[in-house]
């Protein structure tokens, strides 16, 4: 069973993670930490074991399935938040077309010099 | 046999949670396909709106909902962690841009943020919005975590993050044309950093070479936000 051998990898780095952020208290999640030792270690060893990959491969392309159970309780917050759509949807769409703008002319500007050298 | 016996009978076992979260997700795909794949209407957003339906049809509360579907999204933890395969596969990428890169990313990530903090906070939202909406560009597993640290509400980030995918796909290849930016790896990190999985997507659907760029930027977007959003909250005290 190569998946659930790397299934095993996969929640021991997200346990790693949880022990870390008990111990140092750092804001973050277990998951980013148990993804950054997993890139890491991955980099020390230079290749994907196909181990880790039958077990990544199938989650990652069901993660939109699994925050799914999250994604429809906004339907259930909608009487909360009445009021205050307005300003959030502002905060989306024109916040989101601004740092669209941001993104592509700052990174047009820096690898333009790239390419010029 | 009280009316609601039946009920109680199919919720005593998270199966019926996890089964009707299946339906709902491959009906979603189904018909995503059958609309021709339209990027403003992502498969998630039909799949949520047809479980949204049926648990409002059968008269199932959404926090025993919630609650069942448990049994799928502890996996969100372990699949957090699985995002640092394709993330190692990036690293030539990284390794032939890191120049611009480095100065790119934190600068446009902050500004993804504060763009959208600033105008709901000079719109009088309150400091539980704000905490909801600022992972909006980070890629769901990641903004979880971090909307949990900070202090948000989950349900209204991830209506933040289809919003904000929804926009990004359909603003850059608009602000391309506007900034005469043809380089599919530089569409591609734009659609990545702000549309996080929805950008990838579409990026995917332009080149291969976009979208291992949209790729790369949704990753580096989620660590770099997960690392210093949570810090500089707290730094701030927004909201206490």
């Amino acid at each position: 069973m190569p998946a659930l051998n790397g299934f095993l990898w996969l929640i021991s780095y997200w346990l790693i993670g949880e022990v870390m952020v008990h111990f140092t208290g750092l804001p973050v999640s277990s998951g980013v930490i148990g993804m950054l030792l997993l890139t890491a270690t991955l980099a020390v060893w230079g290749r994907v074991p196909s181990t880790i990959a039958a077990a990544a491969q199938p989650l990652i392309g069901l993660l939109a399935m699994l925050i799914m159970p999250g994604v429809v309780g906004v339907f259930f917050i909608l009487d909360e938040l009445a009021g205050q759509w307005l300003a959030i949807l502002c905060a989306l769409i024109i916040g989101t077309l601004l740092s669209v703008i941001t993104t592509l002319w700052l990174l047009k500007r820096l690898m333009g010099k790239t390419h010029a050298r | 046999m009280p009316a609601n016996a039946l009920p109680d009978a199919l919720t005593a076992t998270p199966l019926f949670a996890v089964g009707l979260t299946f339906t709902a997700y491959l009906l979603g795909n189904l018909v995503f396909k059958k609309l021709k794949q339209p990027t403003w209407l992502p498969a998630i957003l039909i799949a949520a709106l047809l479980l949204a339906a049926i648990l409002a049809i059968i008269g199932l509360p959404y926090a025993a909902y919630r609650q069942d579907a448990s049994w799928l999204t502890v996996l969100l933890g372990p699949a957090t962690v699985a995002l640092g395969m394709p993330l190692y596969q990036q690293m030539p990428h990284i390794r032939a841009l890191w120049r611009p890169l480095t100065i790119c990313l934190p600068i446009a990530a902050s500004l993804a943020a504060c763009y959208a903090l600033a105008i709901a906070w000079l719109m009088g939202s309150s400091p539980q919005i704000l905490a909801s909406l600022a992972a909006k560009s980070v890629t769901a597993p990641i903004a979880i975590g971090i909307t949990e640290q900070i202090g948000g509400s989950v349900a209204l980030l991830l209506g933040a993050l289809l919003v904000t995918g929804v926009a990004t796909a359909a603003f850059v290849g608009l602000a391309a044309r506007l900034l005469k930016i043809d380089d599919d790896r530089i569409i591609g990190f734009a659609l990545g950093l702000n549309g996080h999985a929805i950008g990838t997507v579409r990026a995917f659907e332009i080149s291969p070479a976009a979208g291992a760029f949209a790729s790369l930027g949704m990753s580096l977007t989620g660590i770099f936000t997960a690392l210093i959003l949570p810090l500089a909250w707290r730094l701030i005290g927004v909201g206490g």
